[in-house]
């Protein structure tokens, strides 16, 4: 019995952590407000029924989805003490993302011939990127809304899973995806789609950095890149891209007013506190002012952060559930990478391995630029903690990204294929 | 007092967070701890079980094939050696002694039986398995595989 | 097979950077948050002064000289003494921010220590009213309240300390402000502007030439150089390549010993020691007394300074009689006196003497640490009975007090209006006593004051008297 409230049912935890907080929030705050404990009832419901759909009906993997539960358990109390409506309108994003999840898994698993699709991916891609640029709106500095119907939407997000699919269709058969049936030479054809290649890359990069999305941009390279290093055997190609970086860079940093302004604030955010280095220097001092163990939930000041809500919650977790909070945050999201490398190491079809891999690297290394970001590790960018932060479109694509992982961890559906197989 | 309230709701908190890590983190070693079972680099070297069940019919995690390198305890307790969630299993439902070529099969006390070529075995009663047995746990069915196959 | 060890190597790379993370994060809290919390930009600061009572400030006795009132939702800074301590204790105000002892123990008076700071207890909005810390200082208020009256508004500095201890008994400084929030904010333009600079802590950041009182660090040189039983011929004057160096009122005091010599103030015979001991001497002396040295104290407190990168033989001269580029600050000297007193060990200055947690929890105790031994102990010995001579015999027998054995030395300070004649120089006095087993030693200087004789030696005597009679 005493096992189920201990570690032996991490689910039962999730069911504590939600409980303890809300019931925090509900009685430190007088007069009380009920609304806190609907909203944790719920959240604590929906998160959990997600778990345990997953578990029980087999579906898979069961790790990936506990500690998705847990960020974004963590997120959602966040979110809903920094501001309750924004709270009540993530709640309706996870439950709608939890419900995208379920769909896409489904979709996946039905679908099943997602390596043909080369073309589809890249031309949705360029769509989404055309219609950005026509219909974007400009949202703190950022042309890459679009709104329709009073919803607004960052198409950059979905197109981050397109290039992934392109590139598992890509790797899946090295160097042979476009231009089969029109150039005999094999040598000749293999060059044409290495450049291809780089050219859809450095493509879907540039459009990103147009609409100054420099955290998705440097995302997108990362992950090309990783998947470049593991999947071609051409070391030389993958050589070449990195060395793409120190000129990039160079280039960027005098080209783009912006990305001068972060490095700056980045190098030394106390020359230029009131302004350029105003968020990052507000970031440091909540996160110094949790201490350990943090002021406790509602009990800080993290409404002092500029964004909090979206690009620095991982400051306000500090200054509330202190380095402790902060710090488990990190883990989860390490053992989700861990999780999710795992999978794709008992794959044996290459398709779904490509895919698998760029899905957890791009996953893991987007939280790592943004917390890196948040702390002063490394320059700000802003781009969103993945399943904590708050906004509609970062939370949906994940979700549909989990799904898809969640489908390639089933190992009922992994069948060998691809060229490179044993 | 509020301050000695909060610390401890703080710290429980804190602590909440950490046993769920450590909760995932045990688990997932379990898991792979059972993996190297039903590794199936062995297959030939060692006598092993294999699944005759299509594993699509079934709603809970069974592995292809199990090694059979040492004497394991199959159940549907995660600390067993061979874990597999069918309700018709017991925690601890059977076990299989290996000692070099001989294998035998013993029924641990299970509420739904062990079955082999279809013969039910008694509480404590061992029997020797031979090449091509079919031994059935509660819904799983497994091809017994010896050595020199 | 390769793609899977590559996998793996991803894995490990993504993992790495999860933990310089972690790592990071650590650094931030264990070395950085002190910092981060005490920015002035850090908004979160006011709203847990919002919450917090102000500990009191008092002195060693338990005399209150600073509490917090609340005056409806905001709370006020008394000081019942008004200006008094206005450079020890400083000031705590909404739109100035702090000073002195009220800047250094922030956290303490708030309440904020390290163990809360581990815990994150201080910076949440929500918290009910905490109580801060109260300080007790080193500071004797009734040798305060005397110096203030002794100085009684002519620019100056008395400092008073324990020379066994390190403890800081007074630390008067004048002019001087109001710290209160109203006043400080009437006054503050004019008080910035003021040629007087009232903000500025004479006693620890003044800095001043130390006249006559540095000949003891040249007659400490001059008995570790074995000239203690010299005999030198005083004419009056003397002439050091082309500059004349002069006695006070140009007096000739023929052949005379070093203990002779310190007691009449010769500035024949210590400019002539001057260019005998050399360059090496004065470095080494005014090294290991702490001049060009950051000291530490609760409170901003200046170098003294020693600027010379070579010396001629003028320059040696005037240094000797502490004229020149040598400036000292009256805490300083009064260290430097301390450290004779103590047998040639020096004592770092305190102003704290303990801290008493709100709830009557245990007092945590500040202790001072020795800085070092500026001379051996019979050098120090020697020079207590040449300065018991000063006050027995020579410029500074108005310091004498009946029954009780004063050591000293008299200082006169050109200045750059004494040098017009427009002024009188700054009058010096440094002393201890009793000179057998020293309880207090002092150091005033009172500007434009003249001879040490004339104004500080008889406020210097009063402190004396006043504390080693209660």
């Amino acid at each position: 019995m005493l096992g189920a409230i201990t570690y032996r049912r991490p689910l039962n935890l999730i069911a504590a952590f939600n409980i303890i907080g809300y019931l925090f929030l509900f009685f430190s705050d007088e007069p009380y407000n009920w609304m806190t404990l609907a909203v944790g009832g719920a959240a604590t419901f929906i998160i959990c029924s997600a778990c345990l759909i997953i578990i029980k009906r087999n579906h898979g993997d069961e790790y990936l989805i506990l500690i998705v539960s847990m960020l974004l358990s963590v997120g959602l109390m966040m979110i809903y003490r920094l501001d309750e409506r924004l709270g009540l309108k993530q709640l309706v994003w996870i439950a709608v993302g939890l419900g995208l999840f379920f769909a896409f898994y489904h979709i996946y698993i039905k679908v099943d011939k997602w390596d043909r699709f080369a073309y589809v991916y890249i031309a949705l891609s360029a769509v989404l990127y055309l219609v950005t640029l026509v219909l974007g709106r400009n949202i703190n500095g950022a042309v890459n809304w679009i709104v329709i119907g009073g919803f607004s939407f960052q198409p950059s997000e979905l197109c981050k899973i397109l290039f992934v699919f392109f590139l598992a269709s890509y790797f899946k058969n090295p160097d042979n995806l476009f231009l089969e049936k029109y150039i005999q030479d094999k040598r000749l054809r293999v060059l044409l789609n290495k450049v291809l290649l780089m050219l859809v890359a450095y493509c879907n990069i540039g459009f990103l950095v147009l609409q100054r999305e420099l955290g998705t941009a440097l995302l997108l390279f990362l992950t090309f890149l990783l998947v470049l290093y593991v999947f071609s055997k051409d070391l030389k190609l993958f050589l070449l891209n990195s060395a793409f970086i120190v000129p990039g860079v160079i280039f960027g940093y005098f080209m783009f007013y912006h990305l001068r302004v972060r490095v700056d604030a980045w190098l030394n955010p106390w020359a230029d506190i009131t302004n350029k280095g105003y968020q990052i220097a507000q970031s440091l001092f909540a996160i110094a002012s949790g201490g350990f163990f943090g002021t406790g939930i509602g009990m800080g000041r993290p409404d002092m952060v500029p964004a909090v809500s979206t690009d620095f919650i991982f400051s306000a977790i500090c200054e509330e559930m202190g380095i402790f909070g902060g710090v488990a945050v990190v883990l989860l999201c390490m053992l989700f990478t861990y999780r999710g490398i795992k999978i794709v190491l008992g794959l044996k079809d290459r398709f779904k391995k490509i895919l698998g891999l760029g899905i957890v690297t791009m996953i893991g290394l987007q939280t790592f630029i943004i917390i890196g970001g948040v702390i002063k590790l490394i320059p700000l960018t802003g781009i969103t903690l993945p399943f904590v932060s708050y906004g509609g479109s970062s939370l949906i694509t994940s979700f549909i990204a989990l799904g898809i992982l969640q489908a390639i961890s089933n190992p009922k559906f992994d069948r060998a294929g691809g060229e490179a197989n044993g | 007092m509020f301050e000695i309230i909060l610390l401890l709701v703080k710290v429980v908190f804190t602590l909440v967070i950490y046993l769920f890590i450590f909760g995932v983190i045990r688990l997932i070693y379990l898991d792979i701890k059972s993996m190297s079972i039903s590794k199936t680099d062995n297959v030939g070297f060692y006598p092993y079980l294999k699944l005759i069940n299509q594993r699509e019919m079934l709603d809970f995690k069974v592995e292809e094939n199990y090694t059979l390198r040492k004497s394991v305890i199959i159940g549907r307790n995660d600390k067993n050696d061979i874990v597999i969630k069918d309700p018709f299993i017991s925690g601890i439902h059977a076990y299989i002694m290996a000692e070099g070529e001989s294998v035998r099969i013993k029924d641990m006390g299970s509420k739904n039986g062990t079955f082999v070529n279809g013969v039910r075995l008694n509480e404590g009663e061992i029997i020797p398995l031979k090449d091509g047995d079919n031994i059935k746990i509660g819904h799983v069915k497994f091809l017994f595989v010896s050595i020199g196959k | 097979m390769d793609e899977n060890r590559k996998i793996i190597q991803v894995l490990i790379a993504i993992c790495s950077l999860f933990f310089i993370i972690v790592g990071y994060l650590t650094y931030i809290q264990l070395f950085r948050s002190r910092d981060f919390m005490a920015n002035t930009y850090n908004r979160r600061q006011y709203k847990i002064e919002e919450n917090t009572s102000r500990g009191n400030i008092y002195d060693r006795n338990g005399v209150l000289l600073a509490y917090s009132k609340l005056e409806g939702e905001e709370q006020e800074r008394i000081y019942p003494y008004g200006a008094l301590y206005s450079q020890v204790i400083g000031y705590s105000s909404k739109v100035y921010g702090k000073s002195q002892i009220e800047a250094a123990y922030n956290n303490e008076l708030l309440g904020i220590d390290d163990l809360s700071q581990v815990f994150g207890m201080v910076s949440g909005s929500n918290y009910p009213t905490r109580k801060g810390n109260n300080l007790y200082l080193t500071i004797d208020h009734k040798l305060q309240a005397l110096g203030g009256e002794l100085l009684n508004g002519r620019k100056g500095a008395v400092v008073a300390m324990d020379p066994k201890t390190g403890e800081i008994l007074a630390l008067v400084s004048s002019p001087n402000f109001d710290p209160g929030a109203k006043k400080l904010e009437e006054n503050w333009q004019s008080m910035v502007e003021s040629e007087d600079a009232p903000f500025l802590c004479r006693a620890a950041q003044g800095l001043y030439a130390p006249g006559s009182t540095f000949k003891i660090l040249i007659t400490a040189a001059a008995i570790e150089n074995g000239m203690e039983n010299e005999v030198f011929e005083d004419n009056g004057s003397i002439i050091i390549d082309e500059r004349e160096i002069r006695n006070s009122e140009s007096k000739a005091y023929g052949k005379i010993d070093l203990k002779k010599a310190l007691a009449l103030s010769s500035n024949v015979v210590y400019a002539h020691l001057g260019t005998e001991l050399g360059m090496g001497s004065f470095m080494d002396i005014t090294n290991r007394t702490g001049f060009e040295k950051e000291i530490p104290f609760d409170i901003p407190m200046s170098k003294s300074r020693f600027p010379y990168e070579s010396m001629d033989k003028t320059d040696l001269a005037e240094a000797a009689i502490g004229q020149g580029k040598v400036l000292v600050t009256p805490l300083h000297m009064a260290m430097i006196t301390s450290g004779v007193a103590n047998g040639g060990i020096m004592m770092e200055p305190v102003l704290v003497k303990s801290i008493a947690h709100a709830e009557g929890k245990s007092n945590k105790e500040l202790k001072a640490d020795k800085l070092g031994r500026i001379m051996e102990s019979d050098v120090a010995e020697k020079i207590r009975v040449m300065m018991q001579e000063v006050v027995a015999s020579g410029t500074g027998h108005n310091a004498a007090i009946k029954g009780i054995s004063v050591a000293g030395k008299t200082g006169t300070a050109e200045n750059e209006l004494s040098v017009k004649k427009k002024a009188k120089e700054h009058s010096w006095f440094v002393g201890f006593a009793p000179a057998e087993d020293p309880k207090i030693a002092v150091a005033v200087i009172v500007e434009y004051g003249g001879s040490g004789s004339e104004a500080a030696v008889p406020i210097a005597k009063r402190i004396m008297s006043q504390y080693l009679s209660q």
